[in-house]
C-alpha cells in the first residue's frame, strides 16, 4: 500500500464529511429560540449543571479497580516464560501476588471496600 | 538460568522489602489502640536492616544485567541506610502526635518503599531498573509531602511534587527512548558500547540531564525545590533534600560515567554551567529566606552546584569526593534538620525571627545547629571543610585554566554561604528576644540521632581510614 | 502491512504529541488536564519505544517491555495524583492552579 492511497482516503473522506455539513448549512430550514439549545428537546427541564459532584466512592472502586487490572499485565509475560524457567518463576509470583493481596487487605482493613 | 541463591546478591532490597511488609502486616493486624507499637518495632527492625547492611556482600549481576550489585553500591546503599536511620529517630516524637493517629504505619511504609527505589535505582543495570527505581523512589514522596491532611501548604507541596516529577520522568523517558533507539538495548553496557555520537543521541542525552537535574534540583529545573521543602513536613522535608537528593546523585554520576564516558567533554562543559547556575542562584535566594524551611531548601540547591564540580572530576578520585561529600552533607544537614525538627515539635514555630535568643534558653540545641551549620558552610575544623575541599581538589587536578576558573567561583559562593549560614547563628547568639523558645527536653529518640549526627561529623572528618575506604570502593563503579 | 508506512510518520506523531504534552502542561491552569498533558507525555514515549523496537531491533522486545511498564507507572502515578486533587479539592474547593499558591518566593 502506498501512501498516496492514504493521502486519497484521508482527502476523500474530509470532502464527503465536509461536504455533507456545507450543503446541509445552505439547505435545511434552520429556526432559532432559547428551547433549541436545551439538552433535553423533547421537553424534560433542566435541574441543575451538568458538572456534578460524584461520591468519593467511585473514585476509591475506580483506583482500586485499575492497579489490580494493570497488574494483571505483568502476569501475561510471565505466563509465557512459566514453563522454561521453572520453579523460580512460580515463587517469584507467589511473592508478586502475595504483595498484591496484602494491598487488598489493606485497603479492605481501611475500609475502602465499604460503600458510604 | 537463575537459581533462588541468587537472590543473596539483591540482600539489601530484600530486606528492607522484608521489614515494609512486615510494617504492612503489622498495620493490617495490629488493634488501633496499641499501633505506637509499630513506630518502635519500625525503628528497631531498621536498625537490624542497618547493621546487616554492612556485612560482607555477595557481588554479581542478576536478571541477565538489570540489576547489579557490588561493593561500591553495598556502600552507597549503607550511607542511604545510616541517613534513612536518623530521620526514623528524628520523626518518632512527630509521628507519635495525636493529628497522625491512623496514619503511623502508612508514613513507615511509604518512606521504606522508596528507599527500596533508591536501592534499585542505584543498583540498576539498565535504563528500564533505573526508570522504575526512580517512579518507586518519587511517587511515595508525593503522598508523603502531602501527609499533614489538614494543612493547606501541605497539600499544595504534594501537588507540586507529584506534577512536577512527573513531568521531569515523562522527559527523561523521551531521552531514554531516543537513546534505545539510536543503539538498540537499554543496557547500560551496551548503550556504552553503541554510543556513536550522532545527534539524536545527544538529544536523547540532553532529555535525561534534565529529567535527572528535576530530582537533584539543579537551577534551571529547581523551581520546585522550595515551595515543596517548605510545605512538606519537616521530616519529609529532610528525608527529600538528603535522601533522595543523595541517591538521585549517586545514579546520575553512575551513569554518567559508566554510559555516557565517551561524550565526557561533552557533559563537562553542560555540568560546568549548570554548577555555576545551581551554586549562584542557589546562594542569592537562601540570602532572602526567612522561614527555616526554606532556607534550607535553597543551601541544599547551593549544595547540588558543589556536588556537581566532584562529578566534572571523571576519574576515581571525583567519584570518591562525591561520595565522600554525600556522606558529610547527609550527616550535617540532618543535624540541623534535627534541630529545626526538635524546635517545630516544641514550640511549632520555624520561623527564623523565632530563634532569636535561642542560646539562653537551648545553649545545646544551638551549639549543635552552629556546628551543623559551620559543616555545611565549610569551616576548616568541621567535616564539611574535608568534603568541599577535596570536591575543588578534583576539579582542579583537570589542569586547565577554566576549572580553575570553577573553581574560584565556587570558592566565591562558599563565602557567600558562610554569610547566610552565619545569619542563623547571630540570630541564636546575638539577636535579643523578648520572648525567645522557652527551654525543652528533646525526646530520646531525636537525642540518639542528633548525637549520632555530630558523632558522625567529627569521625568522617578527622578518620582518614574513611575517605580511604570509599577510595577504594570507588573503583568499583 | 504496518511496515508500509514509513517510520518517521510515527516519529513525527509521537514528538507532536510529546510536545503538545509539555505545551499543556506550562500552558493549562487546570490541574487535571495538567495531568492528561502528562498522560500525553508517556503515551508519546511508549509510541517511540514501541516503534523503534517494530522497526529498527524486531528480534528484541526490550522496547514492547518498557512500554508495557511505562503504563502500569503512568497508572500508579495517575492513581496518586488524582488522590492528592482530591486532597487538594478538599482544602481550596478548586482544583485551579492560580488559586493553589500560598507560598510564594
Amino acid at each position: 500500500m502506498n501512501s498516496e492511497y492514504l493521502i486519497l482516503f484521508f482527502l476523500l473522506g474530509v470532502i464527503l464529511v465536509g461536504g455533507a455539513i456545507v450543503f446541509s448549512m445552505f439547505v435545511a430550514p434552520s429556526s432559532k429560540n432559547s428551547a433549541k439549545s436545551e439538552p433535553y428537546e423533547c421537553g424534560i427541564p433542566v435541574k441543575s449543571d451538568a458538572w456534578i459532584q460524584f461520591n468519593v466512592g467511585y473514585y476509591l472502586f475506580a483506583i482500586i479497580y485499575l492497579i489490580f487490572d494493570v497488574e494483571t499485565v505483568f502476569i501475561f509475560p510471565w505466563g509465557v516464560v512459566m514453563r522454561d524457567m521453572g520453579l523460580t518463576a512460580f515463587i517469584e509470583i507467589l511473592v508478586f501476588f502475595f504483595i498484591l493481596v496484602l494491598g487488598l487487605l489493606y485497603a479492605w482493613k481501611k475500609g475502602a471496600l465499604r460503600w458510604v | 538460568m537463575m537459581n533462588l541463591q541468587d537472590f543473596l546478591t539483591m540482600r539489601h532490597e530484600i530486606l528492607l522489602i522484608l521489614v515494609a511488609v512486615i510494617v504492612l502486616i503489622g498495620e493490617i493486624f495490629i488493634s488501633d489502640k496499641s499501633k505506637h507499637v509499630i513506630i518502635n518495632l519500625t525503628i528497631i527492625l531498621f536498625l537490624l536492616h542497618t547493621i546487616v547492611g554492612f556485612l560482607p556482600i555477595q557481588e554479581g549481576k542478576l536478571f541477565g544485567g538489570m540489576y547489579q550489585n557490588d561493593l561500591f553500591r553495598a556502600t552507597l546503599k549503607n550511607i542511604l541506610n545510616i541517613g534513612v536511620f536518623i530521620i526514623l529517630l528524628q520523626s518518632s516524637a512527630w509521628i507519635r502526635k495525636e493529628e497522625n493517629r491512623g496514619k503511623i504505619s502508612e508514613y513507615f511504609i511509604l518512606l521504606l518503599s522508596t528507599l527500596v527505589g533508591m536501592y534499585f535505582m542505584i543498583s540498576s543495570g539498565d535504563f528500564l531498573m533505573l526508570y522504575l527505581g526512580l517512579e518507586l523512589a518519587t511517587i511515595p514522596i508525593a503522598a508523603l509531602a502531602a501527609f499533614d491532611t489538614h494543612k493547606n501548604n501541605s497539600a499544595e507541596a504534594g501537588i507540586k511534587l507529584i506534577l512536577s516529577s512527573a513531568l521531569s520522568s515523562g522527559i527523561l523517558l523521551f531521552g531514554i527512548s531516543m537513546i534505545y533507539g539510536t543503539t538498540g538495548s537499554v543496557y547500560f553496557t551496551e548503550v556504552a558500547a553503541n554510543f556513536g555520537k550522532e545527534s539524536l543521541q545527544i538529544l536523547g542525552f540532553i532529555f535525561f540531564v534534565a529529567g535527572m537535574g528535576f530530582k537533584i534540583s539543579l537551577v534551571p529545573f529547581h523551581l520546585w525545590t522550595a515551595d515543596v521543602y517548605e510545605g512538606a513536613p519537616i521530616n519529609v522535608t529532610s528525608y527529600l533534600s538528603v535522601i533522595s537528593k543523595g541517591a538521585a546523585v549517586f545514579i546520575f554520576t553512575i551513569v554518567l560515567y559508566k554510559v555516557f564516558g565517551q561524550i565526557a567533554e561533552m557533559w563537562n562543559v553542560l555540568l560546568y554551567v549548570l554548577a555555576v547556575l545551581t551554586m549562584t542562584i542557589g546562594n542569592l535566594f537562601a540570602i532572602r529566606q526567612n522561614n527555616m524551611k526554606r532556607f534550607l531548601a535553597f543551601s541544599s540547591i547551593a549544595q547540588a552546584g558543589f556536588i556537581l564540580l566532584g562529578i566534572m572530576g571523571s576519574n576515581a578520585a571525583g567519584v570518591t569526593s562525591v561520595v565522600y561529600f554525600m556522606l558529610i552533607y547527609i550527616l550535617t544537614n540532618l543535624g540541623a534538620f534535627g534541630v529545626v525538627s526538635a524546635i517545630y515539635n516544641a514550640s511549632g514555630k520555624e520561623d527564623m525571627r523565632d530563634y532569636n535568643g535561642l542560646y539562653k534558653t537551648n545553649p545545646k540545641l544551638s551549639l549543635l545547629m552552629t556546628l551543623a551549620l559551620f559543616s555545611l558552610a565549610g569551616i576548616p575544623p568541621v567535616a564539611g571543610f574535608f568534603g568541599k575541599f577535596f570536591l575543588f581538589t578534583s576539579v582542579a587536578s583537570l589542569n586547565d585554566y577554566k576549572y580553575y576558573i570553577l573553581v574560584l567561583i565556587a570558592v566565591l559562593n562558599a563565602t557567600i554561604s558562610l554569610f547566610y549560614y552565619l545569619r542563623v547563628v547571630k540570630a541564636m547568639f546575638i539577636d535579643p528576644n523578648d520572648n525567645p523558645i522557652p527551654y525543652f527536653k528533646t525526646d530520646t529518640p531525636a537525642r540518639i540521632g542528633l548525637l549520632i549526627c555530630v558523632f558522625g561529623v567529627f569521625l568522617v572528618g578527622f578518620v582518614a581510614a574513611i575517605y580511604e575506604a570509599i577510595y577504594h570502593f570507588s573503583s568499583f563503579i | 502491512m504496518i511496515q508500509d508506512i514509513p517510520i518517521q510518520y510515527f516519529l513525527i506523531v509521537s514528538t507532536t504529541m510529546f510536545f503538545i504534552g509539555v505545551c499543556g502542561f506550562i500552558i493549562r491552569r487546570n490541574l487535571i488536564t495538567m495531568l492528561m498533558a502528562i498522560e500525553l507525555i508517556l503515551n508519546a514515549v511508549n509510541i517511540n519505544f514501541v516503534v523503534f523496537n517494530k522497526f529498527l531491533f524486531p528480534h528484541q522486545l526490550q522496547g514492547h517491555f518498557f512500554a508495557l511498564i511505562v503504563v502500569a507507572i503512568a497508572a500508579a502515578e495517575a492513581s496518586v495524583a488524582i488522590a492528592l486533587f482530591i486532597n487538594i479539592y478538599r482544602r481550596f474547593t478548586n482544583i485551579e492552579v492560580e488559586n493553589i499558591s500560598e507560598m510564594k518566593y
